[in-house]
């Protein structure tokens, strides 16, 4: 089904993915020497793209699955504490030493935390609450995580442990490698291509509980699909680049009056569109300032966050009697 | 509610020294790098309590020293249970137990946090005459000015460039500590003439294109087992010290400003002659 908004999507976002490989630290282009160039080329900026994609493809779709399955245009990993969730389980790897005994070992472990997280915030706020109780779980869940995040590098042995979790909450692209891409890739991948196959028991939710199960959907494995398939887009992400938030928030909400109101019209067009923003943002901040080590997630939450309370208002209002 | 006792008891029973001719009996640092200087410069006995980093193998060379003496988190009911007459802080430590522990009438000495070798040498001094013990500043002072010219007497070698990455991409530029040692050992730091961002900020991208003669790891990335250490772990990154001389530092050796600083000088100025001769060699 390719409409014209998902060609324009997916140019996008090839261009996007484009644009970071010719930007350095000393603007566009590459150094002279082919060795150099190489190693910068597939090594430094390759995975960095790579990343950018996936990750923010990542967030995009989960956040339009959460939106369309919750029924709430709030709904986003970030918010909900998914990310944090994540964050607290690729934390909880590392200090405890389990992540280095096998490869796979960060992105599972990144994994198991944002199952757990999607998990609590279900069980706490299911999917008929309002928009306000869902909320409320959500911060609720993410204050957990941070509160055990913070406990996990607290008692860390080693002192400079707090500026760790800081740059764990400013997410980031820079210096991953192609071992990142590796880790994080498989899972994303599967994650995403769950989640894409919602689309149609996502439409038929629309209409109601009743009416889909009418249609054929079972809600109970829809449930499972979700929760496994936000997990793990947004669990692996996060494992390897940190929390990035908002971008899930921003990116469905904006492509809605693009292809219209039905969940399942929205989700490729959400995951070309998530990763053509973060691949912008990204290469926006080194070309605007290539020697701030400026981070990715405080950049995408400067924008997202005003966003965020632009919603807020405007569902206040909609909701008003 | 021991320690609160102990508090109470110590300023009542025993009112704290506030003469500077008697000489300190109990003295306790609250700062991993005065701890050194204490260790260096008072004899054990007189040594009450150290911060608990001093005792840490990775970030204090004198560890081995700092085993058995009481490690404090740095609490006033710690201290004062101790029973000091004389308190060592750094300027960064907590202000509120600074404060705390002046009222309750305890001497409390600020050291600067030394950044340059001339820093060290006013460290030592403030350390040593705190201590009741002048003299002995005076001959760590010359101790290490003849260290440092032993090492530098030696034949000079053509410059050879170096950098000293941290983690988080960071390397060590001007005012720092490093560029000293660097300096002293007669490397040109890169850090020095390079563009580089907010805090020394160096992009790999531009390490990779334009790497110096020595590269000095400055922090290992089992230091720093998460995201801040990534840029020790790049594929590219451990090629190039691969393929350049490279040599590991360990954060203990120039974490503090202390005389003890000279074996970071000594260790990177052997390697310059290995360096040359490469140098000659291609």
């Amino acid at each position: 089904m390719i409409t014209r908004p998902v060609a324009v999507l997916a140019c996008l976002a090839i261009v996007a993915f484009a644009l970071p490989l010719i930007v350095g630290p000393d603007g566009i282009g590459w150094p002279s020497g082919s060795d150099v160039r190489n190693v910068i080329l597939f090594e430094i900026r390759l995975p960095r793209a790579i990343l950018g994609a996936l990750v923010g493809g990542a967030l995009g779709l989960s956040g339009a699955v959460l939106q369309g399955y919750l029924r709430n245009p709030l709904a986003e990993p970030g918010i909900m504490g998914i990310s944090g969730g994540a964050a607290l389980g690729a934390v909880t790897a590392i200090h405890s030493g389990l992540a280095g005994t096998f490869a796979l070992a960060l992105p599972l472990a990144g994994l198991t935390g944002g199952i757990a997280a999607t998990l609590i915030l279900l069980a706490l706020a299911g999917s008929r609450t309002g928009p306000v109780t869902l909320i409320l779980a959500g911060v609720a869940v993410s204050s957990l995580a941070a509160a055990l995040t913070s406990l996990a590098l607290n008692l860390a042995p080693n002192p400079f442990a707090a500026s760790e979790m800081l740059y764990w909450l400013m997410g980031s692209l820079t210096d991953r490698s192609l071992l990142h891409v590796w880790l994080a890739a498989p899972l994303i991948i599967a994650g995403c291509l769950i989640l894409l196959s919602t689309g149609t028991s996502l439409d038929a939710l629309s209409l109601g509980d009743e009416a889909a199960r009418n249609l054929g959907v079972n809600t109970g494995t829809l449930k499972y699909k979700i929760v496994a398939g936000v997990a793990m887009a947004v669990g692996a992400a996060t494992a390897v680049c940190g929390s990035i938030s908002f971008v899930g928030l921003i990116v469905p909400h904006l492509l809605r009056p693009v292809v219209g109101g039905e969940p399942g019209r929205l989700l490729l067009p959400s995951l070309l569109g998530g990763a053509a923003l973060v691949l912008l943002a990204d290469f926006l901040l080194r070309l605007l300032a290539p020697l701030s080590d400026l981070r990715l997630g405080v950049v995408t939450a400067l924008i997202g966050a005003p966003f965020f309370l632009w919603l807020v208002l405007k569902t206040r209002t909609e909701l008003s009697p | 509610m021991s320690g609160l006792a102990a508090a109470v008891i110590s300023t009542a029973a025993a009112p704290p020294s506030r003469t500077a001719d008697l000489v300190p009996q109990r003295i306790v640092s609250l700062n991993l790098c005065i701890d050194q200087l204490v260790l260096d410069l008072v004899p054990r006995e007189r040594i009450a309590g150290l911060s608990f980093l001093a005792a840490d193998p990775s970030m204090s060379v004198m560890h081995e020293a700092a085993n058995g003496i009481p490690g404090l988190q740095g609490s006033a009911e710690e201290i004062l249970a101790l029973n000091p007459d004389l308190i060592l802080a750094g300027e960064y430590s907590t202000k509120a137990t600074v404060d705390l522990l002046r009222r309750l009438g305890h001497r409390v000495v600020t050291v600067p946090m030394a950044s340059s070798f001339e820093d060290i040498r006013k460290a030592v001094r403030i350390v040593a005459e705190a201590a009741g013990d002048s003299a002995r500043g005076t001959q760590a002072i010359a101790d290490f000015d003849r260290s440092l010219a032993d090492i530098q007497t030696k034949a000079t070698l053509p410059r050879i460039t170096a950098v000293a990455m941290q983690v988080n991409s960071l390397a060590s530029g001007p005012g720092s500590l490093i560029d000293e040692v660097l300096e002293a050992a007669g490397y040109e730091n890169i850090a020095r003439t390079a563009i580089l961002g907010r805090g020394g900020y160096l992009p790999l991208e531009r390490l990779v294109t334009a790497p110096p003669d020595l590269i000095v790891l400055a922090n290992s990335g089992d230091d720093f087992r998460t995201v801040l250490g990534d840029n020790l772990r790049h594929p590219s990154f451990v090629r190039l010290t691969g393929s350049q001389m490279s040599v590991h530092l360990p954060m203990a050796q120039w974490l503090c400003g202390t005389p003890r600083i000279v074996s970071a000088v000594k260790t990177l100025r052997d390697l310059s002659p290995k360096l040359a001769a490469r140098g000659r060699l291609q």
